[in-house]
């Protein structure tokens, strides 16, 4: 009887650290964004404020499915050169003689995307290789196809093709944020509530105490992979859309930034530890960080330096905040 | 008789063949089937193109390597010792920046090198004191000090106006990578005598030395090589430190073939350098893998890099090929790799 109230109670103190930490991360964007409020007049204008999440769909719908393989995890470096490869094979097809339809157009990118995500799973699961290395792989694989197909050049898309899944928006709310609420909600329930949720976190937790209690692992592994692939695809159907270009240098470097996101949301690269809720959280806060100092005159490349100091300090403080839960 | 004879040249090819399997199969490193790609690589270039094995063409291949190949060095510590550092690209990128500001300053060429080599002493000490101190995961760290070491480089080269022009024309300092062995004939370019004396150097440490030998047992098992009495934090520490001032002294590198440092300098080259170490056959694991294998591998990118635009002169394939080259090659080895330890460990099973 006391081992079981014990360990209730264990369960309950951690549950309780776990939310604090979100609740932390979503008082310190409150603070940010009152700050931002006062120091400067234009960042609370609705039009600044539709721009702003406008952005962070963009890069939040792929951190949010990355969450998912950060958890199991796993990692999935081939986000940019999948959004880069989706904008070039929607400009080259529209640039076709005999241009499919539209609708057969975001077909087929979001295949390429589940294409290029199951590749990653299937490499993944079936040879059992490292997911860093084999991203990297696909990284320079779609980025360079990517060169290939526009031969280096940047092609542009004259008419409204896709322009409405980045720039379109109903009853006022931008198209992009409907997308990314949607995905989050959906994400939230998946990976609290459902059965693959929790075989997610077991995974991450102990792959091999997974594989012993009857999880189908690789199927899992699979699964999560292919919705990174397609989530990346859909990003970069919103960034054709917002841009009306495509090029096989979009979104260099932006793997780097979405991860930066996760890790500040609270998820461990190892893997067991994480929620959709913290991401959300550092999504927002580093986009509303971009935005605000933009709007006060800070420059692009200051605001990376404070990114990087984020970076280390916030997760310095869950390291010395797990050293005292223990 | 025949019989004999028969079975004679059976058991020899048996033999030929069972020692084939020992280097590819069941060999301690990748070095073997490298080689053997490196070879095939360039026969197939020379055979596809006609100006491929022109000695001015290796001297242009000589003159692509050095900036990865020395970054390299010091990422294959980072990566002996189980840990990584994506920070390389923009310490690089922020040495670029800082050499010219104080080469306008008025700095010789051997004070230019120092301060480099400070400065990235000064970012691997950041990094190392806050993942052996701290105690936070290599990845995340180094993605900060990336996001950090890239910014200020913008941000030094955004304050100093004339920087928009950049150059550096200091002849001295140019001649860090521009120099020929027989200045008149220009045989044998300096920064290949940098790359071998490099290799040969790190090569004996790693392989013949106390600390050499105590990086490998760090990467292979820390708590072992704890109680073995090792200062796994220094060791640990120590990597980061010579992977940030190997990426520093590529950065003068580029700066001096170049004449021209800008922030933006190596941009994303830490993914091609973890592409060369990795497909080099270093463990992303730790405790596994040597350089010379790595040379190998950086050798094996700059023949693609190079053989591509060759292939697009002559036969018309696009040089944009060469990133899906790279990507499928690395996959491929790595699977390679994969399937090989498979193989030990059957052979293993079954002989015990």
């Amino acid at each position: 009887m006391s081992d079981q109230l014990e360990a209730h109670g264990f369960i309950k103190e951690e549950k309780k650290l776990h939310l604090s930490s979100t609740v932390i991360l979503f008082l310190f964007l409150v603070v940010m964004v009152a700050a931002f409020a006062v120091l400067s007049r234009d960042f609370y204008s609705i039009y600044n404020i539709s721009t702003m999440l406008t952005n962070i769909a963009f890069s939040g719908i792929v951190a949010g499915t990355l969450t998912v393989v950060m958890v199991m995890g796993g990692l999935d470096i081939s986000i940019g050169g999948n959004i880069a490869l989706t904008s070039c094979l929607v400009a080259y097809l529209y640039n076709l003689k005999n241009p499919p339809n539209t609708g057969l157009i975001i077909i087929i990118a979001l295949m390429l995307g589940a294409a290029i995500g199951g590749f990653n799973g299937l490499v993944i699961t079936r040879i059992n290789l490292n997911p860093i290395i084999t991203t990297l792989g696909t990284m320079a694989i779609t980025r360079g196809m990517g060169y290939v197909l526009t031969k280096s050049r940047s092609i542009l898309i004259m008419e409204d093709v896709v322009g409405f899944i980045g720039r379109g928006s109903i009853a006022f709310i931008p198209f992009p944020l409907i997308l990314f609420i949607l995905i989050f909600a959906i994400l939230s329930i998946v990976m609290d509530r459902s059965k693959y949720g929790r075989k997610i976190y077991c995974i991450g937790a102990n792959q091999e105490a997974a594989k012993l209690s009857g999880i189908n692992v690789r199927r899992v592994k699979f699964i999560a992979y292919l919705i990174s692939g397609i989530a990346a695809s859909l990003s970069g159907l919103i960034l054709t859309g917002q841009s009306a270009v495509g090029m096989p240098q979009h979104a260099t470097g932006s793997e780097l930034d979405v991860i930066t996101a996760v890790l500040l949301g609270g998820t461990s690269l190892a893997g067991g530890k994480g929620n959709i809720l913290g991401t959300l959280a550092g999504v927002l806060i580093l986009g509303v960080l971009y935005n605000g100092f933009t709007m006060i005159g800070f420059r692009y490349v200051h605001i990376r330096v404070f990114q990087g100091a984020i970076l280390i300090l916030v997760v310095a403080l869950y390291e010395v905040r797990e050293k005292k839960a223990y | 008789m025949s019989d004999t004879t028969v079975s004679a040249v059976r058991e020899e090819r048996v033999t030929f063949r069972s020692r084939l399997a020992e280097i590819f199969i069941y060999g301690k490193s990748m070095v073997p089937a490298l080689g053997v790609l490196f070879i095939i690589l360039v026969v197939l270039f020379s055979v596809a193109t006609p100006n491929f094995l022109a000695y001015t063409n290796f001297k242009a291949i000589i003159s692509n390597i050095p900036v990865i190949a020395i970054m390299s060095v010091g990422m294959t510590f980072v990566l002996l010792i189980g840990g990584l550092d994506i920070s390389v690209g923009s310490v690089l990128g922020f040495t670029a920046v800082v050499v010219v500001m104080f080469h306008l300053w008025g700095l010789n060429a051997p004070l230019l090198v120092l301060c480099s080599a400070a400065i990235g002493a000064f970012f691997g000490t950041f990094n190392g004191l806050i993942i052996t101190k701290v105690g936070i995961n290599p990845v995340i760290t180094t993605l900060g000090t990336m996001a950090l070491a890239r910014g200020m480089a913008s941000w030094f080269s955004l304050d100093l106006e004339i920087l928009k022009e950049g150059r550096v024309y200091d002849q001295n300092f140019l001649n860090i990578a521009r120099y020929y062995i027989t200045p008149q004939k220009q045989i044998i370019p300096i920064t290949l005598i940098y790359i071998i004396v490099l290799y040969v150097l790190i090569s004996v440490i790693l392989k013949y030395t106390k600390y050499g030998r105590n990086v490998y047992a760090v990467g292979s098992n820390e708590y072992a090589a704890r109680l073995a009495g090792i200062n796994t934090t220094r060791i640990k520490f120590l990597s980061y430190v010579i992977s940030g001032i190997m990426a520093s002294l590529a950065g003068v590198i580029l700066v001096a073939q170049l004449s021209l440092g800008r922030d933006d300098a190596g941009m994303g080259s830490e993914l091609e350098v973890i592409t060369a170490v990795v497909l080099g056959g270093v463990s992303l694991a730790g405790g596994k893998g040597d350089l010379l294998g790595v040379i190998i591998s950086v050798l094996i990118l700059g023949v693609i890099r190079n053989g591509m635009v060759h292939l697009q002169e002559t036969i018309g394939i696009s040089y944009y090929w060469r990133e899906v080259v790279k990507g499928a090659i690395l996959i491929l080895a790595i699977s390679i790799d994969a399937a090989r330890l498979m193989a030990i460990k059957k052979r293993q099973i079954v002989r015990q």
